[in-house]
């Protein structure tokens, strides 16, 4: 009896494994738009790989990867600084194998600076692939030609206001404030007392919010409908309202847009890292990074990728950042272990504030 | 008891949309007596009961109690209450609180409720059960606290609703005696309504025959048995043989009736009088009256012949199917406990005879 | 010996899938939602056993006033439901009759056929300020600019009860169906009024199953997620939510399973504390 039964049990896992290894596929864990059906397609064109894709976000990605111990997925793809925290303390992740991927396809300075702010002992866990920033996105149609994001917490936008209750809103006001927060990321002490002043200008003025967004669609349409005149948000919300409305755009603030890089990495039991490596190399190419861009609204870090985007994109684009703007961007440094933590209470402080 | 009158109704009419449902209804019930209205399912009897209540306001009419009134009285205000057909005792109450419930109603002090409440389930012989509920009962002990929980009001007028439908037949029989000793010993007015004349029959000293919507008859239950009014009456109240035919002959108060199927019977005129020549009729003779012998004799005003189809055995209360010798006819006679009939069997010929005033003769077309 | 194991052994088999059912859906993942929240974290991947992520819960008032804010809106729901819910139930159980009965009750159902998540979104649509009742207001003249309904305490509580509504309704239909008239009749025939039948007679009977429906409105209610984060916008503090953050914002598994299991013992109180009050023992109420 029970050697009938293991046997069975044996077949059915037999069963289950060959059904899995004869159909290739890459399971990818992303974000929203950064897969485009017409690039699986020619992908799986190409390659003969199904691409199975599940929509995410950081946070989500880390909680998916740690529940399973790295399983599940066979490509993610989380911010460079929400790499290095999570691997030393979930062990999600392995190693890139760089000699696999194709550099040439790449913007080298942002190669260099993901691989720099991706390793730990030495190994280098993530490349990038699409890159943006946040800032402000506003109805421009009163001329002002500069913001900040203490605008946020203006009379003049009262109950019109909009962002996320997440760690860039933080970030954000702490360096509106004077302060450098990604200096202070190891000094536990000094990140407190900055955490501090933000939270209570944020609860002070939490009146101006009129909700919290939580996703890129709900706080489109909050623009839209003008319920909201200025938020917090990301640029390509901000061009895919400027080319819908012609009024509404991303502006990067006077301290500077914050710029995050989305990488790839490798979960520490995906079962295909070949797939995922051609996969990385496929939509480097530059026709391929364009199609992504039209579809994400964001800028990848493919060479080259510039001259296939559409005008549109690129005056919206051309329209939020000048060289200078550009120069401003202040690039997420990796997020040691910790200040989640931290934030994470201040943010529900200022939740629960009336 | 005293002839002092406590429920009167006057030309009492309920109509639902262009269904009438009670039809000018009139009598007055005596204090304290047991009063059945007995009838058919559909004859009007609940619509009379609940308008007695209070449920159903009548169309036209009126109702009286102790001489006041009772129009436009609801039925919490009336001095009348209600034992339901499936009795409605509240389950989730134990029974001292089933009783308890009316009492407290009237803001009557708590040591007052508990006095009564105890009282009344002495006299109606089940003192211990106060604090059971009411699933732990047995079906005749529900009966009696369903009373009591009236009772304990002291109303005017107790008003009952086939009660005793959902019980089984040894325990109707019992407490038909049992409901009788009841009103004798609360000395209350009953008004009990039932489609079994045998309840109607053994409990009360009045019963109101009802078909239709009318009243076909009021008296005492010997009244209706041996001097029914109406067709309905006599076929309704006790058990008949029934036959339809016309008048062919004449002598005073006796007349000779020809049936469809060619018998000759001769029968007393009693309600309907001068029933002319050709006149249709419905003659009526009940089994119990029908002497049965082995020979023919000719002493009585009908003689008949016939031989023995069925024996349909029922102990004290067994009959024969008789099927009559020149026309074939079917009549049910009592058959008599006696040694001489011990043995009878079908196939037996047997010779049936009546007296003209043992049996009742009626006008046809008047009721079904 | 045989003859006795027999007929022991087939009940077992016939138990175990059951058994195994519980233990492994219900039984285990409790035991490790419990094991989790009682380590803490010392560094890299290092824990050791500890009280701490059950003392923030007292300590730091956010958190359970958060909890208190969520039971408290739980429990008003509940009544509020259940005040709706009783005469929608009386009309569906006792006075429609046939294809009425039918239809009403049908009408309490549809709603659930779509997702809470789009009837939720449907909420939105219609309270928002550039929504459907707002331009309705303004359009006759009620309101002279756009008015915001969403986003405080009163339009969660009408989610709330709107999703509670059917869980409640059910229930007391079937107790209700099961009173006879003439119990009613009774109450007024000896002398009862309309409020001393309801209170005296009705009530009392469909007990059980209002105390099952109040059950289960609160357990759904008090573990809501999207109706009180979506229609609650900024101010929004659900206990939940609370938890949802903690396990998947935060990374904070430790702190979430603490608060689960202190969700589960906190609610199974107040249910408990429930049925004490109202005289019911949970039994009654599951076997009737």
């Amino acid at each position: 009896m029970k050697n009938k039964l293991t046997g069975a049990l044996i077949c059915v896992g037999l069963a289950a494994f060959s059904f899995s290894s004869q159909a290739e596929e890459l399971r990818l864990l992303t974000w929203g738009g950064y897969a485009p059906q017409p690039v699986i397609d020619q992908f799986e064109k190409e390659t003969g790989i199904e691409v199975k894709v599940t929509l995410s976000n950081n946070e989500d990605m880390i909680s998916k990867l740690r529940a399973t111990r790295g399983a599940g997925f066979d490509l993610a793809q989380p911010s460079q600084d929400r790499i290095i925290g999570a691997q030393k303390e979930f062990r999600i992740y392995k190693p890139l194998e760089i000699s696999k991927i194709d550099e040439s396809q790449y913007v080298a300075s942002m190669l260099e600076s993901t691989k720099g702010s991706t390793s730990v002992n030495g190994k280098i866990y993530g490349v990038p692939h699409v890159w943006g920033t946040s800032g402000l996105i506003a109805h421009t149609d009163n001329a002002r030609q500069s913001y900040r994001f203490s605008d946020l917490c203006s009379d003049q936008y009262k109950g019109k206001v909009s962002y996320r209750l997440k760690r860039p809103t933080l970030i954000a006001f702490a360096f509106d404030m004077g302060e450098d927060p990604f200096a202070a990321y190891n000094d536990p002490v000094k990140y407190q007392q900055i955490l501090q002043k933000v939270e209570q200008k944020l609860i002070a003025c939490k009146d101006n919010v009129k909700a919290y967004w939580s996703g890129g669609d709900a706080l489109i349409n909050l623009l839209r409908s003008g319920e909201v005149t200025l938020a917090m948000g990301w640029d390509a919300g901000g061009w895919k309202l400027s080319q819908e409305t012609g009024n509404i755009n991303f502006i990067p603030p006077a301290t500077g847009a914050l710029g995050w890089i989305d990488t790839f990495a490798l979960p520490a039991k995906g079962k295909n890292d070949e797939a995922a490596y051609k996969w990385i190399n496929f939509v480097n190419r530059p026709e391929i990074a364009a199609m992504i861009t039209a579809s994400a609204g964001q800028f990848t870090a493919s060479a080259g990728a510039a001259s296939f985007v559409e005008d549109g994109l690129s005056n919206s684009y051309k329209a939020s950042f000048d060289q200078a703007a550009l120069d401003n961007i202040k690039w997420y440094p990796p997020v040691p272990a910790g200040l989640e933590t931290m934030e994470g209470k201040v943010l529900d402080r200022i939740k629960a504030a009336h | 008891m005293s002839s002092e009158i406590d429920l009167r109704a006057t030309n009492l009419c309920k109509n639902f949309d262009n269904f009438e449902a009670v039809k000018d209804v009139n009598f007055s019930i005596p204090r304290g007596s047991f009063f059945s209205i007995l009838g058919p399912s559909g004859c009007g009897k609940t619509t009379l009961l609940r308008m007695l209540a209070g449920f159903l306001e009548p169309t036209s009419g009126e109702i009286e109690i102790k001489g006041r009134s009772m129009l436009g009285i609801p039925p919490n205000k009336r001095p009348v209450n209600m034992v339901f057909q499936h009795l409605a005792l509240f389950p989730m109450m134990t029974v001292a609180e089933n009783i308890a419930y009316g009492l407290k109603r009237r803001k009557m002090k708590k040591p007052e409720i508990t006095k009564r409440v105890e009282s009344a389930l002495e006299r109606i012989g089940l003192p211990d059960v106060g604090n059971r509920s009411i699933s732990q009962l047995s079906g005749g002990q529900k009966q009696r606290i369903a009373i009591a929980r009236c009772l304990v009001l002291e109303p005017d007028v107790l008003l009952l609703d086939e009660p005793l439908g959902a019980l089984d037949l040894k325990l109707r029989e019992h407490m038909k005696i049992e409901l009788k000793k009841l009103q004798q010993a609360f000395d209350t007015t009953f008004i009990y309504i039932t489609h079994d004349q045998s309840e109607a029959m053994v409990m009360s000293d009045t019963v109101a025959v009802m078909n239709e919507g009318r009243f076909e008859q009021v008296g005492a239950p010997q009244d209706l048995y041996y001097h029914p009014q109406t067709p309905f009456v006599a076929g309704f109240v006790g058990e008949s043989n029934r036959f339809s035919g016309s008048v062919v002959n004449r002598e005073g108060e006796t007349v000779e009736v020809i049936t469809e199927s060619g018998q000759r019977f001769v029968a007393r005129e009693k309600f309907d009088k001068k029933l002319n020549s050709e006149e249709q009729v419905d003659l009526f003779v009940r089994p119990e009256m029908i002497h049965l012998s082995y020979e023919k004799g000719d002493k009585s005003d009908n003689n008949l012949s016939g031989q023995v189809e069925n024996i349909l055995f029922d102990g004290g209360n067994s009959r024969l199917l008789i099927r009559e010798q020149v026309t074939g006819a079917e009549l049910q006679v009592v058959l008599p406990q006696t040694q001489a009939f011990s043995r009878v069997k079908g196939g037996d010929e047997l010779h049936l005879c009546w007296n003209a005033e043992q049996s009742h003769v009626y006008r046809s077309g008047l009721a079904s | 010996m045989k003859i006795s194991t027999g007929p022991r052994l087939g009940l077992y088999l016939l138990l175990t899938p059951l058994l195994l059912t519980l233990a492994l859906l219900i039984l285990f993942p409790h035991l490790e939602m419990l094991n989790i929240s009682l380590r803490e974290r010392i560094s890299y991947g290092v824990y050791k056993f500890s009280l701490t992520n059950y003392g923030e819960f007292f300590t730091e008032p956010l958190y359970w006033i958060t909890f208190v804010r969520t039971a408290w809106m739980s429990i008003l729901t509940t009544v509020i439901t259940l005040l709706i819910a009783f005469p929608v139930a009386w009309y569906i159980a006792k006075v429609a009759r046939g294809k009425t009965k039918g239809m009403l009750f049908l009408a309490c159902l549809i709603p659930f056929w779509v997702s809470e998540l789009v009837r939720t979104y449907g909420w939105m649509i219609l309270l928002r300020e550039t929504g459907v009742v707002s331009n309705f207001l303004q359009w006759l003249g009620l309101v002279d600019g756009p008015v915001e309904m969403l986003y405080n305490d009163v339009t969660v509580m009408v989610g709330l009860v709107y999703t509670s509504m059917l869980f409640m309704v059910v229930p007391l239909i079937t107790t209700l169906d099961g009173l006879d008239d003439s119990m009613v009749e009774a109450a007024y025939d000896l002398g009862g009024n309309g409020w001393n039948a309801l209170w005296e007679v009705i009530v009392p009977y469909a007990m059980p199953g209002i105390v099952s429906g109040c059950i289960v409105v609160f357990m759904l209610t008090l573990g809501n997620y999207l109706t009180p984060t979506l229609l609650g916008g900024k101010d929004s503090l659900w206990f939940t939510e609370q938890i949802f953050t903690q396990f998947i914002t935060r990374f904070n598994w430790e702190q979430g399973a603490a608060f689960g299991v202190l969700l589960l013992i906190l609610s199974s109180l107040i249910v408990w504390l429930g049925l004490k009050l109202s005289g019911q023992s949970f039994r009654d109420t599951m076997s009737r």
